[in-house]
């Protein structure tokens, strides 16, 4: 096992920056998911790390050794990709010995270690059989037995649950994860969808555009997100954004049409220090109480004004769409009130949970200042 | 109500399967009908009227016989038709994979204009194509391939290369012109098939730590099985009718007669060419150069496995 270092990593297509000047470590033993929508480089990212593709600047390191310049024969990583890409034409025996054969090791311990591959799989039973015979969840399987069996330094996995059903895509993670775990193996995991990031990853990196915007912990990524493109990626419904008026008198309040939103300390010292005369009031869909009556609202709380637009009930909440002004926001109300279309409702948010963003630069407050 | 796809309009299956038909009728099978009744009729000098409600039986074909196995010219025929074939489809085809791969390696944008290059002898009028050659392979010190080898020293005075250097001379300069234009067949399907091949399972291949040439010996070659086998069987049958290029290197003298005539231009040449026409015996050894092939052929699908080409996969996909 070895730890990743990516250093300035730029990589352009003919014009095209697909990763640029990323900055990036992946401790030994780390599961860490690059997160971004399709085209942001995030398959590049791993690409480059695999020596498919070599940076137009830059270096890559595994532990201290740089191999930027290294072909993928010599740099001993394990790709698994979203369509299993199995050699359709070799039995599953061959497919998962193929890295073995190619290395000439002697044939009974290709034997051995494809049986012992296949046995942590659960795959033995399937090893006579063609990838054509097999179903989605057995060929991914089988792929990534094939990415194990060579004991690679790095595992790369492009997106391996997106082509799987939907249940069957949850039980596999969690496989993916156990197994990560016990083998203790340095893990890359690319996908686009955020809850399969949060599920499995210890450390998320989200790209956009090439720019890594994020590394963190799932919860810090979640809870403190540096960036709107951040908090509006991750999260399901992601965070709702709300354009506001900052008014500086004995302490620092936040205007929302008619509506004040107080807040936090830490808030109040960052505006006094920016002096900002605009923000963008963040929050989560679920930091959100929902009160139809006014007289509801407690004493001191502040909350937003809206009108609700669409009530779309998904069991155990209800989740509605609410205009504030000209803005849509998405919230999670409990399914013991009735809700209808047109009503008035007031959002009293959690002052813990919101977050504010620079409308400028689209940067966290909190952020702005640390830099 | 499921409607049999077949009962819906007879005229409208009629109107789209009528031109096609008549096509296959015209030009395959009437042709057909009439080649193998003339191979049972002396026919010659297209005397028709003398000739054609004459019936000789196996007459033809027992002078086939006896001119294969007597006459050294016709002797020689079968020989050129064997060696011709054989160097020419290995040339087609493991040419043709050749060109393919070295495509599919190299730079798309150097591979395209590349790829054109070679498909020049297949869109250059036979005509024109087979005059290049001939002043390629002209015995005099006209001939570029004489003027090369003067001024480099190699040889001193001019050599007729399809007539004098027997037989290996003629045969090779049919092969190389065939071969040039055939090996451009080759490519194009191949070419296309190596494209099609989805590219993670290159990568793979790569990460699974395969060099250039065992990713072409252990991936590439064994993904286009069934290419190699089209392009083997279309070559094999195609080679062996096949005789325009080879009809004008031997009328123009850059080959010799006996030593460039392949089975098909013996045909030609026998019922069309100078001298007495024997449309008879040239029909009699058509029919039997079809059954060749037909033979050639069935042996060649059947040693590749064609049947497991079209039978269904198992398995979902």
């Amino acid at each position: 096992m070895v730890s990743v270092r990516l250093e300035k990593v730029t990589k352009k297509f003919g014009k095209v920056v697909a990763v640029n000047n990323v900055d990036l470590e992946i401790e030994e033993g780390e599961f860490m998911a690059l997160l971004g929508p399709s085209g942001s480089g995030k398959s590049t990212l791993l690409y480059l790390i695999a020596g498919i593709y070599k940076p137009t600047s830059g270096k890559i390191f595994f532990d201290d050794r740089d191999v930027t310049n290294l072909p993928p024969r010599e740099r001993n990583v394990g790709l698994v990709f979203q369509n299993y890409a199995l050699y359709p034409h070799m039995k599953v025996f061959d497919n998962i010995a193929f890295p073995l054969k190619i290395k000439k090791v002697p044939k009974e311990e290709i034997r051995r270690k494809v049986f012992e591959v296949a046995k942590l799989l659960r795959i033995e039973h399937l090893l006579d059989r063609y990838p054509g015979q097999l179903s989605g969840g057995q060929q991914q399987r089988v792929a990534i037995a094939r990415a194990l069996v060579k004991e690679p330094q790095v595992l790369l996995l492009d997106e391996p649950l997106s082509n799987l059903d939907a249940l069957l895509r949850v039980s596999v993670r969690s496989e993916l994860k156990r197994l990560q775990k016990n083998l203790g193996i340095t893990a890359i995991y690319v996908t686009h969808d955020q809850a399969e990031a949060m599920a499995l990853a210890d450390r998320i990196a989200i790209i956009n555009e090439g720019v890594i915007q994020q590394v963190d912990l799932p919860e810090v990524v979640y809870n403190r997100p540096k960036n709107m493109f951040v908090g509006g990626f991750i999260g399901n419904p992601p965070m709702n954004f709300v354009e506001a008026g900052v008014e500086y008198n004995e302490t620092v309040k936040l205007i929302v049409g008619e509506d004040s939103v107080w807040l936090p300390q830490e808030y109040i010292e960052i505006l006094r220090k920016l002096k900002l005369q605009k923000v963008v009031l963040g929050f989560r869909p679920e930091d959100v109480l929902v009160l139809k009556d006014e007289r509801q609202v407690e004493p001191g709380s502040s909350v937003i004004r809206g009108e609700i637009f669409t009530v779309e009930p998904m069991g155990r909440e209800v989740l509605l769409t609410v205009m504030i002004g000209e803005t849509m926001v998405k919230v999670y109300a409990p399914p013991t009130q009735y809700y209808s279309m047109g009503d008035k409702v007031f959002l009293q948010i959690n002052p813990a949970k919101l977050r504010l963003f620079d409308p400028d630069t689209t940067i966290a407050l909190e952020y702005l200042v640390k830099t | 109500m499921k409607k049999n796809i077949f009962s819906t309009n007879k005229v409208q299956l009629l109107i789209f399967l009528l031109p096609a038909f008549l096509i296959v009728l015209l030009f395959y099978i009437i042709p057909i009908i009439i080649t193998v009744y003339v191979s049972f009729t002396p026919m010659r000098n297209w005397n028709i009227d003398k000739y054609f409600n004459v019936i000789v039986g196996l007459q033809n074909y027992n002078r086939l016989f006896s001119l294969i196995t007597r006459d050294p010219v016709a002797r020689q025929v079968v020989m050129n038709t064997v060696v011709f074939v054989a160097i020419t489809l290995a040339i087609n085809v493991l040419g043709g994979l050749g060109l393919a791969l070295a495509n599919f390696f190299i730079d798309e944008r150097v591979s395209t204009g590349f790829r054109t290059l070679w498909l020049l002898p297949r869109m250059t009028p036979i005509a024109v194509y087979g005059l290049l050659w001939y002043y390629f392979f002209h015995g005099s010190s006209i001939g570029m391939l004489n003027s090369i080898a003067m001024s480099l020293g190699l040889i001193k005075k001019p050599i007729a290369w399809g007539q004098e250097v027997i037989p290996w001379g003629p045969w090779s300069i049919i092969i190389i012109v065939n071969g040039f234009v055939g090996v451009s067949f080759g490519m194009v399907i191949f070419y296309s098939a190596l494209k099609s091949i989805p590219r993670e399972l290159i990568i793979a291949a790569r990460v699974d730590g395969a060099s250039n040439w065992k990713l072409t010996t252990n991936i590439l070659i064994p993904l286009l099985r069934w290419h190699l086998l089209f392009v083997t069987t279309w070559q094999l049958l195609s080679l062996l009718t096949t005789y325009a290029h080879t009809f004008l290197l031997v009328e123009w003298g850059v080959v010799s007669r006996t030593y460039g005539q392949t089975w098909a231009l013996y045909v030609f040449n026998t019922a069309f060419g100078r001298g007495e026409q024997d449309q008879g015996l040239a029909a009699a050894a058509a029919v039997i150069l079809v059954i060749f092939g037909a033979i050639l052929g069935w042996i060649t699908v059947r040693a590749l496995g064609f049947n497991k080409m079209i039978t269904k996969p198992k398995g979902d996909i």
